[in-house]
């Protein structure tokens, strides 16, 4: 039986670090993440109330994925599109001093810069595979799509990263 | 002869049911070809989750600030809100304040509002913002 967390503050402290590596590797920019984990746990705080008990994780991470690309949206970005800003601002940000962290974590990733190229469908579900570690179930739920549809956009996306990393 | 490509993601990540499982291990015994897609794949797949897992940024969520969780992208919104509610009690305040002849409108006009009050000893109307609109501002 799943355990639910009852309180937002609950799911921020289950959760908070995952959601943030999700919202990183996905925005590929600190300050984005920041906000994204930040309006993920208000959505959650709002619609706890009025949660049905079923895959938590399902719910969660359809409400993290949706306030993503409600983000992109407002951002008039296509969500099929590389995103080549992203890796502007990317490359950007990274020559930033003060930010030590960030180039710390920045340093030589090739692997974040590729990701950031995938298209935003491939790039969800590499990453909420390979960095959260969600099945294909769970995925499937988050994305409200077929696992064939998983399956495939994963695998599109690794075959991508492939041609991406050399 | 096709070759199942997309299977072998899928197998590197478990997911395939046994009967696909085997399937696809007889086929990559015979193939070379998806024999060396599995070993890329299973590079790109280790690459990604080589990543390192990144500490929430401290201050980000606590539950000391559960009640007010600053988001900026929402500082914008709070700014025009308060600006909005001085202006709303500035003009019910000049509603309920007998006109003078001696101001006009426009004397009232400013970004946040603002009290008229005339100072005979230096002629001229001059505009004063009353402290508790700057406190109001400083707060944001």
């Amino acid at each position: 039986m799943e355990s639910i967390p009852l309180t937002w503050e609950e799911v921020a402290r289950v959760y908070g670090r995952k959601i943030y590596n999700f919202a990183y590797r996905l925005t590929g920019n600190p300050d984005d993440a920041h906000d994204l984990v930040q309006e993920v746990l208000l959505r959650v705080r709002r619609g706890l109330a009025s949660y049905q008990p079923g895959s938590f994780e399902g719910w969660l991470w359809r409400i993290t994925r949706n306030a993503f690309l409600d983000d992109v949206r407002r951002r008039n970005r296509r969500p099929t599109s590389p995103l080549p800003e992203e890796v502007d601002r990317w490359d950007a940000a990274a020559t930033d001093p003060a930010d030590i962290e960030y180039d710390r974590i920045t340093l030589g990733d090739d692997i974040q810069k590729a990701l950031l190229e995938l298209p935003i469908e491939f790039r969800e579900a590499v990453v909420l595979c390979d960095v959260v570690g969600l099945s294909y179930e769970e995925i499937a739920m988050a994305a409200a799509v077929p696992i064939g549809t998983v399956r495939s956009r994963i695998h599109r996306g690794r075959k991508m990263l492939r041609g991406l990393l050399g | 002869m096709s070759h199942p490509s997309e299977m072998i993601s899928a197998f590197l990540d478990g997911e395939l049911n046994a009967q696909e499982a085997a399937g696809l291990k007889a086929h990559l015994g015979s193939c070379g070809r998806c024999a060396g897609e599995l070993e890329e794949f299973q590079r790109v797949r280790s690459a990604v989750r080589s990543l390192p897992l990144l500490e929430l940024p401290a201050g980000l969520v606590s539950g000391a600030d559960a009640e007010l969780i600053p988001l900026r992208r929402h500082r914008g919104v709070m700014v025009g809100a308060a600006a909005a509610i001085v202006a709303l009690v500035v003009a019910f305040a000049a509603m309920l304040t007998p006109p003078s002849p001696t101001v006009s409108i426009d004397d009232l006009s400013s970004r946040f509002g603002a009290r008229v009050s005339l100072d005979p000893a230096f002629g001229p109307a001059k505009v004063v913002v009353p402290d508790w609109e700057t406190e109001g501002i400083e707060e944001e």
